[in-house]
This record gives structure tokens, C-alpha cells and sequence, in this order.
């Protein structure tokens, strides 16, 4: 290295830190619109809640104790916080690469598949060999399932909004032959279940939160070294805000394509396998409540951010898990939170808080 | 005369005393354009034009990229509003706010790229727009017929029913031109017509704009083409830096002095140099090479040449002649169809960018925002950016975050980029400031061969100066270099050697000493320079 020292490195601001994964979303918003959307978001829902006839203060009040406000309740929405995350760095890692993956559902089940399939008929090992395998197992038949929207992609220029969307469907088939096949349990809409040497043990009693929820904390931060300190994030992150020159660098951009499906769909596939053995114990049917299209909101709202994922999968489990509550407190459905979701992406988006822009490339 | 007035302004070179008579003399023009002045920043787009149509004529608006032509018509067109000048449009003062005051007046404009909806007829594009939203009596086939006639009216060939996303190029220009016929409009504007075009097709394009003469329209023809303005034009507006520099009527100009006015009048003088010895390794060699665009069209054909170590080749040419394809074809985003590349005496023909980098070819190109930088990543990032892709500032697959900042740290410094921040992103950047960055990537590899298209294009006078100080220090430690551009200036300050690519032909190819403005415009212009 040269004689010349460089400036003493400045550390970074926390601020800084955070900015550095957001290649391709650029931030217009200031705190004004930020605010302003926040403030369009909480009227709208207002006004949804008193149309349906309870008081908008006593919903919110609801929605929080509902997800906050015992120690039962915290852990159930820390549990859904989990499988969140991991959708939603399934799709914020391709969203990286300006590759659209709306196939994270189809990725979770093809890991929760995996998971369950080998749970059940692996010879019989110990304890954390038997999980650690079928957890493994789960993450790549998700990494498996997304590449092949990248294959497709980076082949052929197949549409991979489609194919992923479509790949869910083959997904969630295949979830119900497993379901009614071979392995299904005597008179229930499940397979059997998993051995107890299989399961992920819950780690804070008197809760449902599991291992499953240290996985996720872990492949967050797996996510946060991948893109910000190998090569492959870096290349996923120059392929996406600014392709041509990616490729005059050297960057192989097929090679990279296909691998930012594998790496997001890895991550969707972890989470299924978490559901079948640190959650239902079987493959059950609905084992996803639609996290793989909750992801991609949660991506959004984290400006692909791997660690801005946890604030903003926390944020979604907050209102999925309070709206529970919501019915036995005011009587309205629990559909409702939904809305507040929708309305906080839908005026993020539009006050330009967040932005993505997808433009048409030829392959 | 009212006409006396609407004379273009006396240009330096003294030529417009041939600017009297057209197709029809002493006729009324029906558009005319007063010191029209448009500044983009500190870049003069429009300085002071004055432009003048006149009824049943073809006028062609002829000047390099960046001369102005476009922005003069989009002016006129009301999609660009000028900051000085008046349009009189037959005769009565009017302010043209947008298009639809510009097709109120009977002015419309096909652009660069068709504003045509795939999924819709020929007469449902040629119509929309100018029938009510709210006509619940909308008949295919009495809209086909009436759209039809307009077409036979002007012999444009076309079937009011296809559909135009089935039609190819040249048909959907014509159904751009039909789309303001049938509004009635008496002024056409087309930019750039016949560069997405092959050669039968202009020659039907230029039969659809005789026919529209001979029926009293007039048509404005922006070019960059000199051999277009000679077969069709019946006058020429040249424009320079933003300025007039020739106005002719047919029979006063041809092919030789157009180029002349286009590119400028003398030929800067060449500061000396050690000369290139005749032994020195060759580090290019190019042999016979063929390059089709993707439109069937052939970009290059059988360009040969070389260049040696510590020399520097200049291409040169008006633009669209085939630079952009050379250049590409020489760092490997472009496969050529046939010839050879060699690099140090190496095949190099079908290299990926990856193996050219890796063989100690670097690239500077014309477009620094999309080849060049990423602007959304840092500066280190940028910097980094080749040396991240060939696994050169990695273990294992990790960066190596710190020699990467040390690394930006020491470039940025040293190439004196501002600010030297290593964290700031390439899009808050100036353009010569940009450039710097992509010079300390490119050039401190110390490559063997630099591929670089036009490396100056929009940097002020400090920054075109650093940029050759670079190039002239890599010359000297024994780089091979590709100098493609479309400034004289820089072509003479720089080049040993110097070739003209003149529809994808390297026609002619002389020592710098011995190059002359003369042999420089009539190669440009197309003409084989008889040897010396």
C-alpha cells in the first residue's frame, strides 16, 4: 500500500450505515413528506374505521394491545415478525438487482416441502442433526424454486414478475399433494407430524417464540454482510442501478441474475421450513399467511434495507397479529388492520417516500 | 421587402449571399424564426438563431450532434420555450406555449421516437386525438375511409387497418406523417428521419416529402447526413455551437462545403511532439471488420487499421457513421460479424469486457452516466467497480472494504476530484468531476490500450485540459490509444494518426502532420481524398 496514509477512517453514522444498502431506491422524501404520508395514511384508516362503525382511538388501542400488550401477545407478534423478515429480504434482494420476485410465497412452500419431507422420512438422527438438516433442505429447495424464475429470466427474458407469480401456483399444488398424498394424517387437511427430534424448540416459555426467531435475527444479518461485503451483493447492487455499466465493468450479468433469485429464495425458503418445524409441526394447508406477498411490502417499506427489514417486518406483524384483536374489542373484522397496511404502503409510495422504478430491459 | 428582414444574420464566414433564391422566390415565408436564444445552464443551445421557411420547400437543418437543430424545432414546435426571440407564423407575431398551439397554426413534428400505440389501427393512431373523446358513432370503417383518402391524397402507401405494431419502421413513420396531414398541418418538422431507416426506405421517405412539396407543404429535415441535404434539400440552414454559420439555396452548396460549415472553418494548430517509432509494438490491429446492427443494417464494413504503442489513433467523422458501433466492438459489448480484433498480437474478436479488462484494456465511452459510472453508487464503489467484478479486491468472495476506501482515498486525491469523498454519490458530482473519477479508474491500471469516445464532450475548458494532460502522460508511458471523437480541436491536439469513418468505412487514414481541413471535410463529407 502506498506510504501516504489516508485519513484516519471516519466511523460511520448510523445513518450512513443503514443508507448503504439502498442502491436503487432513491429517497426523495423529506421529513415533510414522510409525515404528510404518515399523516394521509392514519386519516384514511380513521375514516375506514369509523365507516365501519367502531371508534378509530379504540381500534388503534386494540391493534397495540393486542400485539404488545401482554407477554403472550408480544411473542406471538415476534413469531410472525420471523418469517416476515425472511420474506422480505426474499424479495428486497432481487428488488436489489431490479429483479421483481412476487414468488416468495411460492419459495416459503417450496421450502416448508422440503422441510417436512425430510423431517419425515430421514433415518432417524439426533435432535439438532435431523433440524439443522431439514432446515437446510427447506433453504435450498427456496433457493432452487426462485432460480428457476432467474434461469428463465436470464435465458430466455422470460418476465420474471410473471414466472415467480406463477411458480406459486406449481408451489402451492405440490403443497397439497403433500398434504393429501402419501404423508397426509388420518382425517385432517395436514400431514403428519414431524418427529420430535425434528422440531425447532421454543426458546421463551409461556410463548410461541421459537429458534425459528434467532434464524431469522441471524439471516438478517447473513443478508446485511451478502450485500454490503461480498462481491455477489456488490454485483447485485451495481446490476441494479445501473446495468450497462455493470456489464462494460465486467460484471457477468446472467450469473448474477440468476444467483439474486437463489439468495432471496433461499431466504423464503428458511422461512417455510421454520413454519413446518418450529411452528405447525406438519405441513399444513395456509401454513403462509400470505407472507411471501407481505415481503415484498416489507421490503418496500425498508428500502430494501436489510437492516431496516426488522423495524419494518415488526411494523406488519404488529397490525396482522393486534388485528386479531380487533374483532373481540370492537367488533369490527380483523380484515381491517389489512387496511392499515395497505394504506401506509400505498401513501408511502405515493408521497414518493419510497420509489421504485422498473424499467424495461431487453434481456 | 418584408422577406429583406427574415434574411438570416451575415455569419462570419461570409456566406450568405447565396441564400436568395429558392423554389419559389420572393414567396412570403410561411415560419419565421428571430433571434431565438436558449440556454440550458451555461450551455448555449440556441445563440441568436434566425431561421426562415418558405412555402413548398424542403429545408434542411443540418449541424453536428449538439449544434442546436433540435432544440431550434422543438422551439418552434412549443415543446421547448425559448428564453429570447420571436416566431412569426405567415406573417402575424404568435407565441408557440405548446404543441397544441403549434398544430393550431398548422406546425406539427414527427420525433425521433414514434408516439404510436402498438395495439391501435393505422386510422385509430392517425385519428386520435383530433376526433372527440365522446363520438359514441366512431366507425371503423368510415374513420379507415376518410383516413384513407388523405393518404391517396398525398400517395402515401398504407392499409388504414393493420395493425401498427405489426408494421415495420419505416411504415409507422409514415403513418406519423399522415397522422398530421389529416390535421391539416402545412408545416412538417422531422427530426432525424432516416437514421432508424435503410436506404430503399429513405428513398420512398424522400418521395412522400417531394410529393408534399409539390402540394404546397413545407417540410424542415433535421440531419446530421450531408449527402441527404444534397439530394432533396431546396435550402440548408447550418448550424454550429448553437449559431448560423451557412444559409444556401440549391445550387450553392454541395457535399464538400457543407462538412466545411459543420465542423468548423480551420483546422487548429498541432502542438509537436515526439513521433511515434516506426518499430514500436502494435498493440490493435483490426482486420476487416464487419459489424450489423441489430436492424440488419451493416455499421462497419471492412475497417482496417492499427495502432502501436505510444500512439495515438483519431477517429473522426459526423456522427452516426459507425464510431459508436467501433467503439463497442472494441470493448466487448459488441460481437462483431466478422474481422478480426487483436489485442498485443492476441485474437480479441468475440472478448467479453471482463477479458479485455484483464488483458489491460480500459474504456472511456460516450455515455459516462450509463457505461461509465454508476450514478447511485459511491465513489469507492465506482472505483472499484471493474476490480470488484474481476474477483481483483476480494477474498473468498469478500471485499475488501478497506483496501477498497484506501484505494478511493488515494485516487480521488490524486486526479483532484471534488469533493474527494469516497462516500459521496457519482450523481452529485459535476460532469468534468465524473470524468475524473472514471479516468483515475481507467487510468491507473496502467493500461496497454485506451478505447475512448469522445472523453471531453460537455466539460468546461479546466476539465478538457486535465483530460488530455491524462492522455498525453499515457502516451508517453508507452499506451496505445483509440481516440474517437467529434471535436477537431481535440482530434489535432492529441492524434499521431488520423482516420475518417464515413458509413462505417475508415475511407481515408493519414499522419496528423499531414491531415488538412480540406482532406478532413471532404472525407467526412464521403470522398476518398485523391492520394498526396
Amino acid at each position: 500500500m502506498m506510504a501516504t496514509a489516508p485519513e484516519a477512517p471516519r466511523p460511520r453514522t448510523l445513518r450512513e450505515t443503514l443508507a448503504g444498502g439502498a442502491a436503487q431506491l432513491s429517497s426523495r422524501g423529506s421529513t415533510a413528506t414522510t409525515a404528510a404520508a404518515l399523516v394521509g395514511a392514519l386519516v384514511v384508516t380513521g375514516v375506514v374505521i369509523a365507516v365501519l362503525g367502531a371508534s378509530p382511538i379504540a381500534a388503534v388501542r386494540a391493534i397495540v394491545s393486542g400485539s404488545l400488550g401482554s407477554t403472550y401477545n408480544f411473542g406471538q407478534t415476534l413469531s410472525v415478525t420471523a418469517p416476515l423478515a425472511l420474506t422480505g429480504l426474499a424479495a428486497a434482494i432481487p428488488f436489489s438487482a431490479r429483479l421483481w420476485n412476487a414468488g416468495g410465497e411460492g419459495q416459503l412452500y417450496a421450502g416448508a416441502i422440503a422441510g417436512v419431507l425430510i423431517a419425515l422420512t430421514a433415518p432417524p438422527l439426533p435432535h439438532v442433526a435431523l433440524a439443522a438438516l431439514a432446515l437446510v433442505g427447506g433453504m435450498v429447495a427456496g433457493s432452487l424454486w426462485a432460480s428457476i424464475a432467474g434461469i428463465l429470466k436470464a435465458a430466455f427474458g422470460a418476465n420474471e414478475i410473471i414466472t415467480t407469480l406463477m411458480l406459486n401456483f406449481i408451489a402451492l399444488l405440490v403443497a397439497d399433494y403433500v398434504i393429501t398424498g402419501p404423508w397426509a394424517a388420518p382425517a385432517a387437511s395436514t400431514t403428519k407430524n414431524i418427529p420430535a427430534n425434528a422440531t425447532l424448540p421454543i426458546i421463551w416459555s409461556g410463548t410461541t417464540v421459537g429458534t425459528g426467531a434467532l434464524i431469522a435475527l441471524a439471516a438478517v444479518v447473513a443478508a446485511n454482510v451478502l450485500m454490503k461485503n461480498t462481491t455477489l451483493g456488490f454485483g447485485i447492487r451495481a446490476v441494479g442501478a445501473g446495468g450497462d455499466a455493470a456489464k462494460l465493468a465486467g460484471f457477468r450479468i446472467p450469473t448474477l441474475t440468476v444467483s439474486a433469485f437463489a439468495a432471496g429464495g433461499a431466504f423464503a425458503g428458511i422461512a417455510g421450513a421454520i413454519a413446518v418445524l418450529g411452528v405447525q409441526y406438519a405441513l399444513v394447508a395456509n401454513i403462509s399467511e400470505n407472507y411471501g406477498f407481505t415481503g415484498i411490502a416489507v421490503a418496500l417499506i425498508a428500502r430494501l434495507n436489510p437492516l431496516l427489514i426488522i423495524p419494518s417486518a415488526f411494523f406488519f406483524a404488529i397490525t396482522s397479529v393486534g388485528g386479531n384483536n380487533l374483532t373481540a374489542t370492537t367488533g369490527i373484522s380483523p380484515s381491517a388492520s389489512l387496511i392499515i397496511t395497505a394504506a401506509f404502503v400505498i401513501f408511502l409510495l405515493a408521497f414518493g417516500v419510497i420509489k421504485l422504478s422498473y424499467p424495461e430491459r431487453s434481456a | 421587402m418584408h422577406s429583406d428582414a427574415l434574411n438570416p444574420r451575415e455569419p462570419a464566414s461570409g456566406h450568405s449571399a447565396d441564400a436568395g433564391t429558392a423554389s419559389t422566390p420572393g414567396a412570403n415565408p410561411v415560419v419565421t424564426m428571430h433571434g431565438i436564444v436558449k440556454t440550458y445552464g451555461s450551455l448555449r443551445a440556441n445563440d441568436g438563431v434566425d431561421f426562415d421557411l418558405r412555402p413548398s420547400e424542403i429545408h434542411c437543418l443540418l449541424g453536428e450532434n449538439g449544434a442546436g437543430k433540435t432544440t431550434l424545432m422543438k422551439i418552434l414546435f412549443g415543446l421547448v420555450s425559448p428564453d429570447a426571440g420571436e416566431i412569426e407564423v405567415q406573417g402575424q407575431r404568435v407565441k408557440i406555449s405548446s404543441p397544441a398551439v403549434a398544430l393550431s397554426h398548422g406546425i406539427g413534428m414527427v420525433h425521433q421516437h414514434f408516439m404510436l400505440l402498438p395495439n391501435f389501427t393505422v386510422a385509430e393512431n392517425v385519428v386520435l386525438g383530433s376526433e372527440s373523446n365522446f363520438d359514441l358513432r366512431f366507425r371503423a370503417d368510415v374513420v379507415e375511409a376518410r383516413v384513407q383518402e388523405t393518404a391517396n391524397r398525398f400517395g402515401i402507401g398504407i392499409d388504414p387497418s393493420a395493425r401498427v405494431g405489426e408494421l415495420s419502421v419505416d411504415a409507422q413513420q409514415r403513418i406519423e406523417i399522415l397522422k398530421l396531414l389529416y390535421r391539416g398541418a402545412g408545416v412538417l418538422i422531422l427530426d432525424e428521419p432516416t437514421s432508424s431507416i435503410g436506404p430503399k426506405q429513405i428513398e420512398r421517405l424522400f418521395a412522400t416529402l417531394d410529393e408534399l412539396r409539390h402540394q404546397g407543404r413545407s417540410v424542415v429535415l433535421i440531419t446530421h447526413r450531408l449527402s441527404e441535404v444534397v439530394d432533396i434539400a431546396d435550402r440548408v440552414t447550418v448550424l454550429r455551437l448553437g449559431r448560423v454559420v451557412r444559409v444556401a439555396a440549391r445550387g450553392n452548396f454541395g457535399e464538400r462545403d457543407l462538412a466545411r460549415a459543420m465542423v468548423g472553418a480551420d483546422l487548429p494548430p498541432r502542438p509537436p511532439r515526439k513521433p511515434v517509432p516506426p518499430d514500436a509494438e502494435t498493440l490493435l490491429r483490426v482486420r476487416a471488420l464487419e459489424v450489423v446492427r441489430e436492424d440488419g443494417n451493416a455499421a462497419l464494413a471492412e475497417v482496417d487499421f492499427a495502432v502501436r504503442r505510444g500512439e495515438v489513433f483519431g477517429i473522426v467523422g459526423v456522427e452516426g457513421n459507425g464510431q459508436r458501433e467501433l467503439a463497442e466492438a472494441l470493448s466487448g459489448l459488441r460481437s462483431p460479424s466478422s474481422g478480426e480484433i487483436e489485442v498485443a498480437s492476441e485474437d480479441a474478436s468475440r472478448a467479453s469486457p471482463r477479458e479485455l479488462h484483464a488483458r489491460g484494456v480500459s474504456t472511456i465511452t460516450e455515455d459516462r452516466l450509463r457505461y461509465d459510472l454508476i450514478a447511485d453508487m459511491t465513489l469507492a464503489e465506482n472505483l472499484a467497480l471493474s476490480d470488484v467484478a474481476g474477483g481483483r479486491i476480494s477474498s473468498g468472495g469478500f471485499l475488501n472494504r478497506r483496501r477498497i476506501r484506501a484505494n478511493a482515498v488515494r485516487l480521488l486525491a490524486e486526479y483532484g476530484v471534488s469533493p474527494a469523498s469516497p462516500d459521496a454519490k457519482a450523481a452529485a458530482l459535476s460532469g468534468g468531476n465524473q470524468q475524473k473519477v472514471v479516468l483515475a479508474r481507467e487510468l491507473s491500471r496502467n493500461p496497454k490500450l485506451l478505447i475512448a469516445s469522445q472523453p471531453t464532450r460537455g466539460l468546461d475548458v479546466g476539465a478538457t485540459n486535465f483530460v488530455h494532460g491524462q492522455f498525453r502522460k499515457l502516451r508517453e508511458q508507452g499506451c496505445a490509444i483509440v481516440l474517437i471523437t467529434l471535436d477537431l480541436d481535440e482530434l489535432m491536439a492529441l492524434a499521431d494518426r488520423v482516420g475518417v469513418l464515413f458509413k462505417g468505412k475508415l475511407i481515408y487514414v493519414d499522419d496528423a502532420i499531414d491531415v488538412s481541413m480540406e482532406k478532413l471535410a471532404s472525407a467526412m463529407a464521403g470522398f476518398e481524398p485523391v492520394a498526396a
